[in-house]
């Protein structure tokens, strides 16, 4: 083995037992003070957001229903207008109008 | 805690149980605490980034599927915490020998000296010189030889971690040895 890697292993070996020798800290031992609060507290923001997402689904599928509903309930208001203009009397009106003479020449 | 143990809090959690909740906190803390101060940015406190690290896990708890042991998954997180905070810090310039002590400079001189591993009074410097090295390097590659050579995890285990293949890790893990090997090796031409 090359001589640097060989003193690059017993270097790496050496600080590894120093980290394993340095013991549990305080850190590790106990949570911050709040900490548990603050974790419940993203776990509840989590949840919500996810509630949220499917609050949002039924109010988008809700306009959508509703957008239906309307539109079936005008679809007889819309095909009576449009009957209107294919009445036999209106036709006759404009035949009517269309007979008479529109200019003065003689 | 076994997986299925942890199922279950999951599934009590979900339903609304916060002490459920809580034991997997308890149970998953430690692990964190150890993974976030064993990669710790050079100027990030500690206990911030446990913080930060724990706050992810909760908030992404409902995504846990349990396809993975549930330390592993939250070990993942806790490691990507600390490299997206160290993604952020500076490399440091090359050690010289003259920004050793004189602890971390004996260090030098028994290694070259000596054949056999080191005193046990030697171990805290060794640490602090290794420190010193790795901070030379990007922060992916500190991550990498940290997670390799002072923690001793296999590339499999790395890969589980980082997220990174196998062969990047390798390919990465034998680029950086070759820095590593060409900085020390200043160091050694340094040291009279």
């Amino acid at each position: 083995m090359n001589p640097i890697d060989d003193q690059l292993n017993r270097l790496f070996r050496a600080a590894a037992q120093g980290i394993a020798g340095q013991g549990q800290s305080d850190l590790v031992s106990s949570p911050a003070y709040g900490l548990e609060t603050r974790v419940i507290a993203a776990w509840r923001a989590a949840q919500s957001a996810e509630t949220g997402f499917w609050d949002m689904t039924l109010l988008v599928r809700g306009l959508i229903l509703a957008s239906l509903i309307m539109v079936v309930s005008f679809w007889p208001a819309l095909t009576s207008a449009e009957s209107t203009t294919t009445n036999p009397f209106a036709e006759y009106l404009q035949l009517t109008d269309s007979t008479v003479p529109s200019d003065d020449a003689p | 805690m076994t997986d299925a143990e942890v199922m279950e809090c999951l599934a009590r959690g979900r339903q609304g149980d916060e002490k459920a909740i809580l034991e997997l906190f308890h149970y998953m803390y430690p692990h964190v605490a150890k993974l976030v101060q064993a990669n710790l940015p050079a100027r990030e406190s500690a206990e911030d980034l446990v913080q930060q690290a724990c706050i992810k896990v909760m908030a992404k708890l409902n995504q846990f599927s349990g396809k993975v042991p549930f330390l592993h998954w939250v070990s993942r997180i806790a490691v990507n915490t600390c490299l997206n905070q160290i993604r952020h810090e500076k490399r440091r310039p090359e050690v010289r020998l003259a920004d050793l002590s004189e602890d971390e400079a004996t260090v030098v001189e028994h290694l070259a000296s000596s054949p056999g591993e080191l005193d046990a009074s030697e171990q805290v410097a060794s640490k602090e010189l290794v420190d010193k090295l790795l901070g030379s390097l990007r922060p992916a590659d500190r991550l990498l030889m940290r997670l390799m050579y002072l923690e001793g995890r296999h590339v499999d285990e790395i890969s589980s971690l980082t997220g990174w293949n196998r062969s990047l890790i390798k390919v990465r893990a034998f680029r950086v040895r070759g820095q590593l090997r060409r900085r020390y090796s200043l160091l050694l031409k340094e040291n009279p």
